[in-house]
Parts: structure tokens; C-alpha cells; sequence
């Protein structure tokens, strides 16, 4: 089915493009380099997240309270962890991959408004200033899901930053998304339809779609509570005609849908890297692209199922029947990537590990989200850190494995060299088991009795809290070694030529880093991005590396096929 | 796109697979009472029997997900040298609506028989127990309203800090909450119910025998977050084996409010203790056994009030301890935090944090006691005009 022109045109003598670090720190309108400043920005707030959770579960070693001097303190540990970890590391790293990767595997030289791109951008690095001074103001110490009265009567003036801060990443995140939408409706290439786009931009097509409907409510919700604490309204203080209930329905209705604005670009990520890396085309390409318009339409209906112990008991029977519906989608797709490796020639990349990781630990987080889709079991297990385990298998076992194969996955692409496999492959292990200890014994601490958000807890619960914070802190030194492998790959990587991975997708048909127009000339669009094991597609791969270079030799890239017996001269070489 | 067609040798491994998987599951749910705490309420054997069928069903998905995942990662793995592509499959109708189909039936069964238990737990029982419960940071207390046996006309209300019950007795808790949103949880019963300002929530549970000896005492814990104390908003509730044992408890209690003991010292202690006020969910108070780590401690308050307090608000200590009740921010404990403790007020008996002026007194006056001595710190004559005024 696949057909391409060959050969594909001259090679224009373009110098390899050099990355300068300058670039980076300054207002640019390029795709790729807003894309590298989204990436680098939310890692450094993992970091910061990731520190904060270093003190939790150094906290939690013991039974009682003696890191924190207080409770007050330890809630604004893990309140500002949470808000950090969505707002400002998960969200804006997919908005990093989006803003990268969806022009150029659409063979377009930059988004569709590149100034409200640099735009968007630009409002995350103040919204973490306000995030980090909200600390010092004041501890906002209500969790990152802001329960009036308790964030708006109790919690310190640092709430009110951090819902700035919030309100912030929501207008970044709503200008991202209208200019992904309008990019990928509107500026793919001749002869690409809707239903060939690589899967990963019909997951970030499905994500921006969720975020413009969903994140006015945030913003809405935000702007209430905001005005509670400073202007003197009472929408949520029961005693003067507000309603407690307002705020986690509006609250819930965007928060329910941001866990698939978190979750469905990794899945988009894990369509791509299973494929290329398997050998194999996706393994049912419509399901899965349809999949993620069913989450992102049924994902509006679920909300209240954060509110099983809360709303009024008999509307918890019908959120219940939503929330089991939704598993369905994520059904398939989970079965269309199992059937995607089956049959494949599977390659143990280090990208490729933890797409695998991913599918491994993000089943049970599926599991139990069915489990806690039910009520009554939901009731014993609610505001547990049976939750803390299913969010952090759906969160960390999904969106984070997921960012981690990205980054090994398209590393090359961004900086033209491959990250070193003995390290990766090092830091997924130690991720993979540290992630697994750190959370599967809380399924347990949860059900058995101990609430979440706590620092003190009974002395039954310490066994299955040490096995956690030993395990998070074998996560938190995990991700030193990616630092540092990035950071020594950038510098002596093995060069990786246009297409080291042999992928069939555009971002790879053009050099690495690609030029600051991102092709030269049209691009020369292979017509099914997951059309592997044809004799088309291997004459198709054969002629990128002929027409852009092939990766260095040594460099961990796939296996090219022994030369042809006679190698067809590109014109204009 | 391929021939539908199966082999017999294919049913065969599916039916293989299929029982294997099953029977995968069904081990895995063994593990089903190892991580619920005791069953005590006749809900929790519901809701446990549930898992236990989710769990069978979600561990044989984990065991196919994952065992299909490692097959093919040991069968599929490109071997070295292998430099060709896998084939060239882009899906199969069948196998995809298989794959769509079987999820939604199991989610369909999940969804019936959660409906059934649900509807089994919320039911109304005859003749509940109806006690109120109100949620305060960071303590929970308890209310039973009898009438009176002096005039049953009137309605009598006997408080405590923890909840009692006995086997077999179905229970009505209606729940409200002082200040911020509580959330009532009894892990032994499995059953939770958030309390709200502005509304009056119900939860409902029957105890259950148990191997235990009685009277047994559970933990009702907070299960959402409600500031500095919430790791230590913890109650008891102590279900006794039968009625009889229940009412000697419950009599004594009563007997209590109906005889309090005149001398105020002996009154504001068992007023402290009858957990009527959360004063236990922030301080620490050894002769109550209280151990709350919001507030400062109140072991030796009586001593700090006559020397180190004293001179800090030129207060005498009965001055300074009643209007720490009444105005608990106008000093603040060095290390501790302002608006944290309820403003106690004796002017609405409707309203919030109401404290009867009796109340009032007799907790001072035995807080006044709590020196090393053991003798008061105050001059009771001058507390009680402090409290009732001159007249």
C-alpha cells in the first residue's frame, strides 16, 4: 500500500545546525527551540517536586512526626509536590513534546502562531516563581486539590500565589492548546489526511481539545476561591450561603479531564515508540486514534467519582457507571499495543523499556481505577493511599515512564546525538524497581487503614512505609543518572544522523537537530507513518540515510540492512 | 484482512489460557484478607466479598496483560543480526472487537453487583441507634440525646469522645462539622462519609461479632485533610459484646450528667473528658490522656499561667486561662500558630463553638489545677466573678 518517490531530490549543502545555549534563553518564535525551553523548564520543576517528595517519604520513615516541625509544614509538602508535579512538570513537558515534535512530523515549519506559542511559553517561568514564593509568603498547606473551607478560611496568604500561579499555567496551557488544534487540523502536508497523522499528534489533538473545554472551568473555580480570600465573597463558606460542593464539582470537572491531558500524550508517545521500535506497524491505528476522542468526550463525565464519599448518595451510582465506561477505551488501547508487539522484531532500546514499563505498571493503575470506580469499595479506600498508589501508577507509571521513552526516543532528533544506552538502560532499572516499591506497597498501607496526607500514622503501617521511602529514594537518584547521561551525551554522544531509529514518521526526514525552517525543500512524506516490514518503506529509509547521513558508527541506533549491491547516487552529492 | 477461521489447536490454547487465567486470578484474590483490617461491620463483609471479585477478574487481566507482554517480548526479540522488520499487520476487526467487547461486559458485572452492594449498605434498618457526630479540628465527638429521665418531655444529651455501640445493632450517625470538611472513617467497618459545613451527612453500619474479647476498640479516623492535626484526628469506637454491657456504660454516663459533681475542679475535668469540646485533638494533657500536637500542652498549664505567662500578658493566671478560651488569639504561645483554636462564645447557644458559662468556669477551674503540685494556680472567687460577672 505504501508508495514513495524516489530518490528524494537534491541535498542542498546545509551545515549541520548548531544548538547555542544563548538561543534557549531568550524570547524565540521556533517551534523547536520553545519546545527545548518547555522541556528543560518542567524538568527542572521535577526536580523540585521530586525534592519535595524526597522529604515526604523521608518523613514517613517513621511513625511519628520528626522531619517536619510541624503539620503545617508537612501539608505544604506534599501540597506544593502535587501542584508542581502536574502544573508545572507533567503538563508543560507533554506541551514541550507537543510544541517540538507535532510541526515537524507534519512537515511544517513551525506552528500556527509561533508569537502566541513563545507566548504561552513565557507565562510558565513566572507562574513557578509564584508556585515557589508561595512557600515563603505563607504555607498553602489545603493539598493540590484546594478544599474550601480549609484553603480558603485556614490555609496561609502562599494559596492565594499558588492559584495565581495555577490560573497562570491554565492561560498557558489553553494558548498551547488552540495552536495545536489549529496546527494540526490546518498545516499538514499535501496528501497526508487526518487518519495518517502519527498517533501522537491525534493524542495531542484529543489532549488540547480536553484542555479548551476543561481548564475555563479550573480558571473559573480558581478565580472564586481567589476572590474568597482576598475580596471578602463567600461562594464557598457554608455559614454565609456558600457551598463547599461548588467547588470540588467545578474543581473535579477540570481535574478529572487534566489526568488525561497528563496521561494521553505519553500514550501518543508509547503508539510511536512501540511501533518503530517493534518493527511493526500499530496494531490498529483507528482504534487507538478513536480511543483517545472517546476518552477525551467520555473523560467529561466521570468528575464526581473524586467526590464518592462527598456528593449526595444517590448521584453516586451514575458516575459510577460513567467511570467503569471510560476503562473501555484504555482497553484497547492497551490490547492494540500488546497486538502492536506481537509478531514484531522487537528492539530493547532504552526507549522501548519503558514504553514496555509503562504498559506493565500502567495496567494496574488501570486495574485499580476500575476497583475504585465502585462505590462501595471506593468508600472504604477513598482519600487512602490506596489513591496515592492508583495515581501514582497512572501519573508516574504512565505519563512520567512515558516522558522518559520520549526523551531517549527523540533525544537524538533534538540535539543530533543519541544518549548513551548503557546508562539508560541502567536508569530504567533502577526507575522501574524503585517506582514499583515506592507505590505498590501503599495499595496495601491504604486499604488497611492509613489515610493519606498524614505525617503521623499507626505504628502497623511503618513496614510498608519504609519499603516505599527506600524504594523513592532508589526513584529519586534515577533521575541524577539521566542528568547526567544527558548532559555527557550532548557533549561526546555518538552523532545520530537524520533517522537512527529507522522510524517512518516526518520529524525524521530532515537532519539532526533539523534546520531552523525544518526542511529543506518539501518534505518527502512516507504515506503510512507505521507502514514497516514493506520492501517501500525499507527503499524509503535507505534513501533518508542516503540523503541526510546515517548515524555514526557505534552510535546504539537500529541496525541498518547490509548495503545494497548497488547503492544509487543521490543527485547533486 | 486475514482468514477469521480458527484452528481447533487455537480454541484449544484460548480455552487453556482462559481457565489458567481464572484460576491465576482466583489465587491472587486469596491474598484478600491480608490486606483488609478485621471485619467488624456486616458492610465490610460486602464490600470485602466484592474485592474479592474484582480481584479475581482484575489479577487474571494483570496475568494476561503481563504474560502476553513478556511472551512477546522472549518470542518477538529481534535477534542479533536481524536487521528486517516485523511483519507487515495493521490490525484485526475481530480481535478488536473482542478486545472492545469482554471489558465492557466485565465492567457491566463490576457494575450491577457494586450497585447491589451499594444499595444492600445504604438501606435504612429497623430500630438504628441514632447518635450526632460533629467533626472539629482535630477531634471528633459524640452525641447520644435521650429524654430525660427527670421530665421525658425534655430531650437529654449525653456527650463523649468515643462512639459506643454493641454487636448486632444497626447505627444511624448524622454528622456535621465545626469548621472545615471532616471525613468520618472507620477502616474495621469500611464504611466513610465526609462531613461538610452547611450540611448534615448520615452514615450508616451494623457491628458485627468478631473473634475479638469485648469490648473491642476501633479507630475512626479523618480521612480528609483538614489542616496541621489531621494525621492525628483519631477516635475510638468501642463496640461492646451485647446491649446490657452497652447500657452499664451508657448509664454511668448518664448518671454523670445527671449528677455532676458540685465541685467545679472535679466538673471541668469530666466535661474535658466527655470529649464534648476537640480541646483533645490539639493538646497534649497526660491526666486525660490527650496528645494532640497542634496547640501547646497543657500539662503544667496552671503553673505557666501564674509565672511565665503572667509576665508576658501582665494577666493573672485565672484572667489569662479564661480568656484563652473566649479570645485564644490575643496570645499566642511562642512556636505555635494564631487562628488555629475555635473562638469559644457563651452568647448564642445556637451558634457555633458555644460554650456554656458553667462549662466555662469548671474547665478553667480545672485547668487551674494542672501544677505540680496539684493545687490550684487560681483564685476561684475571682474566676467565678470573672465568668458570671458581679451579680
Amino acid at each position: 500500500m505504501a508508495t514513495v518517490s524516489l530518490p528524494l531530490g537534491d541535498a542542498p549543502s546545509a551545515p549541520r545546525p548548531r544548538l547555542r545555549v544563548s538561543d534557549y534563553l531568550r524570547w524565540s518564535v521556533d517551534h523547536k527551540i520553545i519546545g527545548v525551553q518547555y522541556m528543560v523548564t518542567a524538568f527542572f520543576f521535577f526536580i523540585v517536586g521530586g525534592a519535595l517528595a524526597m522529604l515526604i517519604r523521608w518523613e514517613l520513615l517513621t511513625p511519628t512526626m520528626d522531619v517536619v516541625a510541624n503539620g503545617s509544614q508537612y501539608n505544604t509538602l506534599f501540597s506544593v509536590h502535587g501542584l508542581v508535579m502536574i502544573f508545572l512538570w507533567i503538563i508543560p513537558m507533554m506541551a514541550g513534546f507537543g510544541n517540538y515534535l507535532v510541526p515537524l512530523m507534519l512537515g511544517a515549519k513551525d506552528m500556527a502562531f509561533p508569537w502566541l506559542n513563545a507566548f504561552a511559553f513565557w507565562l510558565i517561568p513566572p507562574a513557578g516563581v509564584l508556585m515557589i514564593a508561595s512557600w515563603l509568603v505563607g504555607p498553602p498547606e489545603a493539598g493540590w486539590t484546594q478544599y474550601p473551607p480549609l484553603s480558603t478560611l485556614f490555609s496561609g496568604d502562599g494559596q492565594t500565589l499558588a492559584a495565581l500561579s495555577v490560573h497562570l499555567l491554565g492561560i498557558s496551557s489553553i494558548l498551547g492548546a488552540i495552536n495545536f488544534i489549529v496546527t494540526i487540523l490546518n498545516m499538514r502536508p499535501e496528501g497526508m489526511s487526518i487518519w495518517q497523522i502519527p498517533l501522537f499528534c491525534w493524542a495531542i489533538l484529543a489532549t488540547s481539545i480536553i484542555i479548551v473545554m476543561a481548564t475555563p472551568f479550573l480558571a473559573g473555580a480558581l478565580t472564586l476561591l481567589i476572590l474568597d480570600r482576598i475580596a471578602g465573597t463567600t461562594f464557598f463558606d457554608a455559614t454565609r450561603g456558600g457551598d463547599v460542593l461548588l467547588w470540588q464539582n467545578v474543581f473535579w470537572f477540570y481535574s478529572h479531564p487534566a489526568v488525561y491531558i497528563m496521561v494521553l500524550p505519553g500514550m501518543g508517545i508509547l503508539s510511536d515508540v512501540l511501533s518503530v521500535h517493534s518493527r511493526k506497524p500499530i496494531f490498529g491505528y483507528k482504534m487507538i486514534a478513536l480511543s483517545s476522542m472517546a476518552i477525551a468526550i467520555v473523560g467529561f463525565t466521570v468528575w464526581a467519582h473524586h467526590m464518592f464519599t462527598s456528593i449526595q448518595p444517590e448521584l453516586r451510582i451514575p458516575f459510577m457507571i460513567t467511570s467503569m465506561i471510560i476503562a473501555v477505551p484504555t482497553g484497547i488501547k492497551i490490547f492494540s499495543w500488546l497486538g502492536t508487539l506481537w509478531g514484531g522484531k522487537i528492539r530493547f532500546t532504552t526507549a522501548m523499556l519503558f514504553s514496555l514499563g509503562f504498559l506493565s505498571m500502567f495496567v494496574i493503575g488501570g486495574i485499580t481505577g476500575v476497583m475504585l470506580a465502585m462505590v462501595p469499595f471506593n468508600i472504604h479506600v477513598h482519600d487512602t493511599y490506596f489513591v496515592v498508589a492508583h495515581l501514582h501508577f497512572v501519573l508516574f507509571g504512565g505519563a512520567v515512564f512515558a516522558i522518559y521513552s520520549g526523551v531517549y526516543h527523540w533525544f537524538p532528533k533534538i540535539t543530533g546525538r543519541m544518549l548513551d544506552e548503557r546508562w539508560g538502560r541502567l536508569h530504567f532499572v533502577l526507575t522501574y524497581i524503585g517506582f514499583f516499591f515506592t507505590f505498590f506497597p501503599m495499595h496495601f498501607a491504604g486499604m488497611l487503614g492509613m489515610p493519606r496526607r498524614v505525617a503521623v500514622y499507626m505504628p502497623e503501617f511503618q513496614g510498608l512505609n519504609t519499603v516505599a521511602s527506600l524504594g523513592s529514594f532508589v526513584l529519586g537518584i534515577s533521575t541524577f543518572i539521566l542528568v547526567y547521561n544527558a548532559i555527557a551525551s550532548l557533549r561526546a554522544g555518538k552523532l545520530a544522523g537524520a533517522n537512527p531509529w529507522r522510524a517512518l514518521t516526518l520529524e525524521w526526514a530532515t537532519s539532526s537537530p533539523p534546520p531552523a525552517t525544518n526542511f529543506i525543500g518539501d518534505p518527502v512524506l512516507f504515506d503510512d507513518p507505521y507502514g514497516f516490514g514493506t520492501p517501500a518503506a525499507s527503499d524509503y529509509l535507505n534513501a533518508i540515510d542516503r540523503r541526510f547521513g546515517a548515524p555514526e558508527p557505534g552510535a546504539p541506533a537500529a541496525p541498518r540492512p547490509a548495503a545494497p549491491a548497488a547503492p544509487q547516487p543521490a543527485v547533486g552529492d | 484482512m486475514t482468514s477469521n477461521q480458527l484452528g481447533s489447536r487455537t480454541i484449544f490454547i484460548i480455552i487453556i489460557a482462559g481457565v489458567a487465567l481464572i484460576l491465576g486470578g482466583l489465587v491472587i484474590s486469596q491474598v484478600t484478607p491480608l490486606i483488609f483490617p478485621v471485619q467488624a461491620s456486616a458492610e465490610s463483609l460486602q464490600i470485602d466479598n466484592l474485592f474479592r471479585i474484582a480481584l479475581v477478574i482484575g489479577g487474571a487481566i494483570f496475568l494476561l496483560v503481563q504474560g502476553l507482554l513478556i511472551y512477546s517480548i522472549v518470542r518477538f526479540r529481534a535477534r542479533a543480526g536481524d536487521t528486517s522488520d516485523g511483519i507487515n499487520l495493521h490490525g484485526n476487526a475481530t480481535l478488536e472487537i473482542v478486545w472492545t467487547a469482554i471489558p465492557a461486559v466485565i465492567v457491566l458485572v463490576l457494575t450491577v453487583l457494586s450497585y447491589q452492594v451499594w444499595v444492600s449498605i445504604q438501606s435504612v434498618k429497623d430500630d438504628e441507634m441514632t447518635v450526632k457526630v460533629t467533626g472539629a479540628r482535630f477531634a471528633w465527638s459524640f452525641a447520644y440525646e435521650v429524654p430525660d429521665p427527670r421530665d421525658t418531655s425534655q430531650k437529654l444529651t449525653v456527650n463523649s469522645k468515643e462512639l459506643h455501640t454493641y454487636v448486632g445493632r444497626p447505627m444511624k450517625l448524622e454528622m456535621v462539622t465545626q469548621d472545615v470538611i471532616h471525613s468520618f472513617w472507620v477502616p474495621a467497618f469500611r464504611m466513610k462519609q465526609d462531613v461538610m459545613p452547611g450540611r448534615t451527612t448520615t452514615v450508616r453500619f451494623t457491628p458485627i461479632q468478631t473473634e475479638e474479647t469485648y469490648p473491642v476498640r476501633y479507630p475512626i479516623k479523618c480521612a480528609e485533610l483538614c489542616g496541621s492535626g489531621h494525621g492525628e484526628m483519631v477516635n475510638w469506637l468501642v463496640v461492646h459484646k451485647d446491649e446490657a454491657d452497652y447500657m452499664a456504660w451508657f448509664n454511668q454516663q448518664l448518671d454523670l450528667v445527671l449528677n455532676p459533681p458540685e465541685d467545679p475542679v472535679a466538673r471541668g475535668r469530666q466535661v474535658l473528658a466527655s470529649g464534648a469540646y476537640p480541646c483533645a485533638g490539639c493538646h497534649v494533657l497526660a491526666d486525660l490522656g490527650w496528645a494532640g500536637l497542634t496547640g501547646p500542652s497543657l500539662n503544667g498549664v496552671g503553673d505557666r499561667a501564674a509565672t511565665v505567662r503572667a509576665s508576658a500578658t501582665g494577666l493573672s493566671p485565672e484572667e489569662y486561662l479564661d480568656r484563652s478560651i473566649y479570645y485564644p488569639n490575643e496570645y499566642i504561645v511562642p512556636g505555635f500558630g494564631a487562628g488555629l483554636m475555635p473562638q469559644f462564645q457563651a452568647n448564642d447557644p445556637q451558634g457555633a463553638n458555644y460554650m456554656s458559662l458553667d462549662d466555662h468556669f469548671a474547665i478553667v477551674a480545672y485547668l487551674c489545677t494542672q501544677t505540680s503540685t496539684g493545687e490550684s494556680a487560681c483564685d476561684l472567687d475571682r474566676l467565678r466573678s470573672l465568668v458570671f460577672g458581679n451579680s
